[in-house]
């Protein structure tokens, strides 16, 4: 118990590996002895060079993956990558995302489509084909990160919430579809986190949630990727379609 | 996950109480392991985890139901020195009856232990870990049955309940000093306490859940073992359901 990573000869994919969120959960598995594929939309040279270091730090394997997520064709290219590794899939954390912010009244059908695309629909179909390969072996650990807008309902935030709270539901019926597969199915919520995407929220917004939050200061990326590991291991093998806020308590 | 941290559990001699002594001595903490009766058996058993794991584990013995001893109980932890890092209330009683039938007197029994006596050590606990101006985290165990009913739980189910409530103001009071709240809601897990309940009431329980079988002591102690670790430093106020997904 005490001397084993916690993710000790598990194998991982990661989407949205290139920043925020997605790159501290790459690292952080690598670190707790997980083999990572590590999803990412373009190949880039730093990319490259940090999953060979990460893969020698540790002694694992972290693979670099990569595909456009609404590109149907690279995503299948994309699948046969990782079983031509022929190795179970023992966690997916399905965490790339875009971010969408307008009122109601002004959000366009364009942007819509293209959050409900990206943040629910895509990672939908990518779910669907790794389900496939984890049932296989009869277990899997589904970590979707969601947000504190899909549950919430914030200003501005109704077609991102909308697309964060699809993937809530759906989570929670795959659990319920796959638990007595081996497979659980659980989500995160990250309230205010430190990242890229942060520069879409004005200050003003950032600070009078950040007032209203018990902890008062914003999540680090660090934050969602220790909530990730917690839930992708067998730490939690008795917690499915659950999810759990990560938000200093909005 | 918990090298160096210095833990106070209640609950420990048995069940998910026990789990959890051993989980966070496993883990690299120092345990303060308190319980309700000193038995040879549980000295020895804390001997043998602290010359396993490297860590210390002393039991510390009282009554939740008797004010007098909870103070000597925190006398003796503070006479250590040390801060406390983490606290877990464990201890708690079930005693089932249907609502038209339930006694005040088992409501009051039921809320003294699950409830009263957990708030007034937390009160005493809580002054140590301001004392030492470190990071803290406590965890409460409340149930699913706060959260969903269950019939013929009406003392337990309100008393654990009641739980969650002060757990979520403690969250807001406490988190400015750096002091996260959580609680944890097991769902059927295979201790003695539900060995008292009907195997046919277990199967059509079994029935709702999504992973079909009951969980484990150890699976409620890992997640306690999150809750009171650096992991969730940025999760206060929530709570848990370990339950396999119980609709």
């Amino acid at each position: 118990m005490m001397s084993k990573k916690i993710l000790e000869g598990k194998n991982a994919i990661v989407t949205g590996c290139a920043r925020g969120i997605g790159h501290q959960i790459m690292e952080t598995f690598a670190a707790n002895g997980a083999n990572v594929w590590a999803c990412a939309r373009k190949q880039a040279e730093t990319f490259e060079k940090n999953a060979e270091r990460l893969s020698e730090e540790y002694h694992v394997k972290v693979t670099p993956v990569y595909f456009e997520l609404t590109d149907k064709e690279q995503m299948k290219a994309a699948v046969k990558q990782i079983m031509s590794a022929k190795l179970p899939v023992h966690i997916l954390v399905n965490n790339a995302g875009i971010t969408y912010n307008a009122l109601y009244q002004m959000s366009t059908i364009d942007q819509i489509h293209q959050t409900l695309e990206t943040n629910f629909i895509a990672p939908y179909l990518f779910t669907q084909y790794i389900v496939k390969l984890m049932l296989r072996n009869k277990y899997g650990s589904i970590v979707n990160i969601a947000s504190s807008a899909g549950l919430d309902g914030n200003s501005g935030r109704s077609v991102y919430g909308a697309s964060k709270a699809a993937v809530i539901c759906s989570t929670k019926a795959l659990a319920e579809e796959l638990g007595n597969k081996g497979i659980r199915a659980n989500c995160i919520a990250p309230g205010i986190t430190r990242t890229d995407m942060l520069s879409s929220m004005t200050e003003e917004v950032i600070n009078q949630t950040l007032m209203s939050t018990d902890m008062n200061r914003a999540g680090l990326p660090q934050d969602i990727a220790n909530a990730a590991l917690f839930l992708a291991s067998d730490m939690s093998s008795y917690i499915t379609s659950q999810v759990l806020r990560v938000d200093g308590c909005m | 996950m918990l090298s160096g941290k210095n833990a106070v559990i209640t609950g420990t001699l048995q069940g998910i109480g026990r789990a959890t002594l051993d989980y966070f001595a496993a883990n690299g903490a120092n345990v303060w392991a308190c319980a309700f009766a000193k038995t040879d058996e549980f000295e020895s058993h804390c001997e043998e985890l602290s010359r396993k794991y490297g860590v210390w584990v002393k039991p510390v013995y009282f009554d939740l139901l008797k004010p007098d001893e909870i103070k000597a109980a925190v006398k003796l932890i503070m006479s250590d020195k040390i801060p406390v890092d983490v606290l877990v209330n464990i201890a708690g009683i079930a005693k089932d009856a249907l609502f038209q039938m339930v006694s005040i007197e088992t409501m009051k029994q039921v809320f003294e232990i699950n409830f009263f006596s957990q708030i007034s050590f937390s009160q005493y606990i809580v002054k140590l870990m301001l004392r030492y101006k470190n990071k803290a985290s406590i965890v409460f165990v409340s149930s699913i049955s706060a959260l969903d009913g269950n019939v013929g739980q009406l003392a337990y189910s309100s008393s654990k309940a009641a739980l969650v409530g002060a757990m979520r103001t403690m969250s807001k009071e406490l988190a400015s000093k750096g002091i996260r709240v959580n609680a944890i809601a097991p769902g059927v897990i295979d201790t003695d306490m539900n060995k008292v309940v009907p195997s046919e009431v277990i199967q059509e329980k079994i029935a709702t859940m999504d992973i079909k079988r009951l969980g484990e002591a150890s699976e409620v102690a890992a997640t306690i073992a999150f809750l009171g670790s650096d992991l969730s430093d940025y999760i206060t106020g929530q709570i848990i359901r370990i339950d396999g997904g119980i609709k």
